[in-house]
C-alpha cells in the first residue's frame, strides 16, 4: 500500500473524529489483519495530534477479553494514545455532541513513576513502575459507522479510544486483588456491566507489560508519570444523552461521569 | 386448582426429578400460588423420604434475568442436606437431567428472620458468608420453563457446593467471583449482580418466605443468587469458583 493511501484513510478518520460523524470500515481499503498498516495510520494522526500542540499522558490498552479476541477473530491486544483533551473531570459531564456512539466500560488506571525503556520486560518490572492505580470510566467512541470493526478498524481509529475519566485517590496495587477485584458499572443506579480483574488478561498486569514491551518496539516507550489504561474488566455498555454512571472497583474506590441531556444539546443547537 | 391435580403434578416433578428423567412443561393454567403449593408438596414428599431441610435458594435475582424471564419478582426454593455435595468433591451428572452451575454467595444464619426487615436486622442475623457454586437442574424438557414452571419444580434448585464459612467482610457488595471450567476462566462477574447488593436478595428471602407463612430459621442456609450466567455441565468437568476476599470451592463432575 502507497503511502498516500496510508495518508489518504488517516486524513479521512482525523475528519470523522472533527466532525464527530462516522465513515464507512476501512478494512475495506487495506487487507484485513494488516495490523502493522492499521497501526502506521494511527501513527500517523498521533503524529499530528502531536504537531498540533495536543499533549500525550498515556494510553489505553484494548481487546484484553477474550471473548472480545474471538469475536474480532484475533489473539492480541491492541493499543491506542490517550491525550490530555480526553480527561474528563471526576462526575463530570460529557458533551454528548462531540461523540458519535459512546460506550462505557470500568478498568483500572496504572500510573507510571519509572520510564519502562527495556525491550524485554518482567513483571516484577512492571509491578516496580507502577506508582498507584485508579478506579477509570472509560468512554470509548468509535469512528467506523455501527461499530463494525475489524481488528485494522480499531487500530487505525486509536483503538476506539474517546474520553476517559479518572478517580482521584492514589491506591497503592500492593492493597489491592488485581485478578478478583470485583467490578460493577452501574446506570442510574442499577448493574449495567459486571466483572473483575481476571477479565483483563487474567490480570491487568499481563496487559501493562504486554504494552510496555510493545510501545518499546513503536518506538514511543511509556515514561514516569503516563497514565495506562489496562482494559475492561467487563463488558462495554452504550450510553445515551442523560445517563448517568458510576464504576466501582473493590479496593479503587469509584468514579462518576454524566452524559448531557438531550435539553442541552438542543439549547446549544 | 384442586389440591389433589396440584398433588398429582406435584408427584410427577418429584419422579422426574428423582429419576432424573425429562418431564414436559405444565402449561399456563397455573397461577404462582398454585406453583408455590406444588413445591411445597413436592419438597414434602423428600421430607418424607428422609431429607432435612437446611435452607432456601433466591432466583431471578438480576435484573437482566428478570426481564429475560419477563417477570418482576424473584423466586426461590427449598435447600435439602441431600443436595449438599461436599466441597472438593463431586457429583455424578447420571443424577441430574441437565445439570448447570452458577457462582453463587451463601449465607450462613443465626437468628431467625421474618417478613419485612431492615438491611441492619438482615446484617446482624448473619452468622457467616461463603462462597458457594449451585447446581441447577430443570426438570423440564430442554431447561425450558414459564414462571409458574419453574417454580414448581422448586426453582430448578439440585445440588449446592459450600467454600469455607467467612466472617463477613466489611463490604461484600463488589466482590469479583471467576468460575473455572477445567482450569480456563468461563464466567467473571461481581457480587453486586445479586440485585446490586447481596444484602438485598437475604431482605427478599425473610419478605418472600413470608407471603408462604414460614421464617428464615436459625441455622439455616440462604443462597443469594446467581452472579453470572450459568454453564453447562459435563461429565469429566472440574469446576472452580475464586470469590475476593471468601476463597475458593471446587467439585468435579463424573459420569
Amino acid at each position: 500500500m502507497s503511502e498516500t493511501q496510508i495518508q489518504k484513510i488517516a486524513d479521512q478518520l482525523d475528519e470523522a473524529l472533527r466532525d464527530a460523524r462516522s465513515i464507512p470500515p476501512i478494512v475495506d481499503q487495506l487487507q484485513a489483519g494488516d495490523v502493522d498498516t492499521a497501526y502506521a495510520i494511527q501513527e500517523i494522526n498521533t503524529a499530528r495530534a502531536l504537531a498540533e500542540g495536543r499533549r500525550l499522558v498515556g494510553r489505553k490498552i484494548g481487546l484484553t477479553s477474550q471473548k472480545v479476541q474471538a469475536q474480532l477473530g484475533v489473539d492480541q491486544c491492541d493499543f491506542g494514545m490517550l491525550f490530555a483533551d480526553m480527561s474528563v473531570d471526576e462526575n463530570g459531564t460529557v458533551p454528548f455532541g462531540k461523540l458519535i456512539q459512546p460506550k462505557v466500560e470500568a478498568e483500572i488506571g496504572f500510573v507510571l513513576k519509572s520510564d519502562l525503556t527495556e525491550g524485554a520486560l518482567t513483571l516484577v518490572d512492571i509491578v516496580n513502575a507502577i506508582d498507584y492505580a485508579v478506579p477509570c470510566l472509560e468512554i470509548v467512541d468509535s469512528r467506523i459507522a455501527d461499530w463494525q470493526i475489524s481488528i485494522v478498524d480499531t487500530i487505525a481509529d486509536n483503538a476506539s479510544s474517546g474520553l476517559f475519566v479518572t478517580g482521584t485517590e492514589k491506591v497503592d496495587i500492593s492493597a489491592l486483588d488485581l485478578r478478583l477485584c470485583g467490578m460493577v458499572i452501574e446506570l442510574d443506579g442499577e448493574p449495567v456491566s459486571l466483572g473483575a480483574g481476571a477479565a483483563c488478561l487474567g490480570n491487568p498486569l499481563n496487559a501493562v507489560k504486554w504494552l510496555a514491551e510493545t510501545m518499546v518496539r513503536s518506538g514511543r516507550p511509556l515514561k514516569a508519570g503516563d497514565l495506562v489504561l489496562s482494559g475492561a474488566l467487563g463488558p462495554m455498555f452504550p450510553a445515551k444523552p442523560g445517563d448517568s454512571f458510576e464504576a466501582r472497583i473493590s479496593g479503587l474506590g469509584s468514579v462518576r461521569v454524566q452524559f448531557e441531556t438531550d435539553t442541552a444539546l438542543a439549547e446549544t443547537a | 386448582m384442586m389440591t389433589n391435580d396440584l398433588q398429582d403434578i406435584a408427584a410427577t416433578l418429584d419422579n422426574a426429578m428423582f429419576s432424573a428423567t425429562a418431564t414436559p412443561q405444565l402449561g399456563g393454567t397455573l397461577s404462582l400460588d398454585d406453583a408455590y403449593a406444588i413445591q411445597a408438596m413436592s419438597f414434602d414428599r423428600r421430607l418424607e423420604r428422609g431429607e432435612v431441610r437446611v435452607g432456601m435458594k433466591m432466583g431471578f435475582t438480576s435484573r437482566a434475568k428478570m426481564v429475560q424471564m419477563g417477570v418482576d419478582e424473584m423466586i426461590w426454593g427449598r435447600l435439602t442436606d441431600k443436595m449438599l455435595v461436599e466441597e472438593g468433591g463431586s457429583i455424578s451428572k447420571a443424577d441430574y437431567v441437565h445439570p448447570r452451575c452458577e457462582p453463587e454467595i451463601a449465607f450462613l444464619l443465626k437468628k431467625p428472620l421474618a417478613g419485612r426487615v431492615t438491611a441492619l436486622q438482615a446484617q446482624t442475623a448473619i452468622e457467616a458468608i461463603a462462597p458457594a457454586i449451585e447446581v441447577i437442574d430443570s426438570r423440564y424438557e430442554n431447561f425450558k420453563f414459564s414462571l409458574t414452571d419453574v417454580v414448581a419444580d422448586n426453582s430448578s434448585s439440585s445440588g449446592v457446593v459450600i467454600g469455607a464459612w467467612n466472617s463477613v467482610p466489611d463490604d461484600i457488595s463488589n466482590l469479583g467471583m471467576v468460575l473455572s471450567q477445567n482450569g480456563k476462566a468461563v464466567e467473571i462477574g461481581s457480587s453486586a449482580a445479586i440485585l446490586g447488593h447481596p444484602i438485598r436478595s437475604l431482605i427478599a428471602a425473610s419478605r418472600l418466605v413470608e407471603e408462604r407463612g414460614e421464617v428464615l430459621e436459625a441455622g439455616s442456609i440462604v443462597l443469594a443468587g446467581g452472579a453470572t450466567a450459568a454453564i453447562a455441565l459435563s461429565a469429566g468437568d472440574k469446576v472452580k469458583l475464586d470469590v475476593e476476599q471468601l476463597g475458593r470451592v471446587n467439585f468435579s463432575v463424573e459420569p
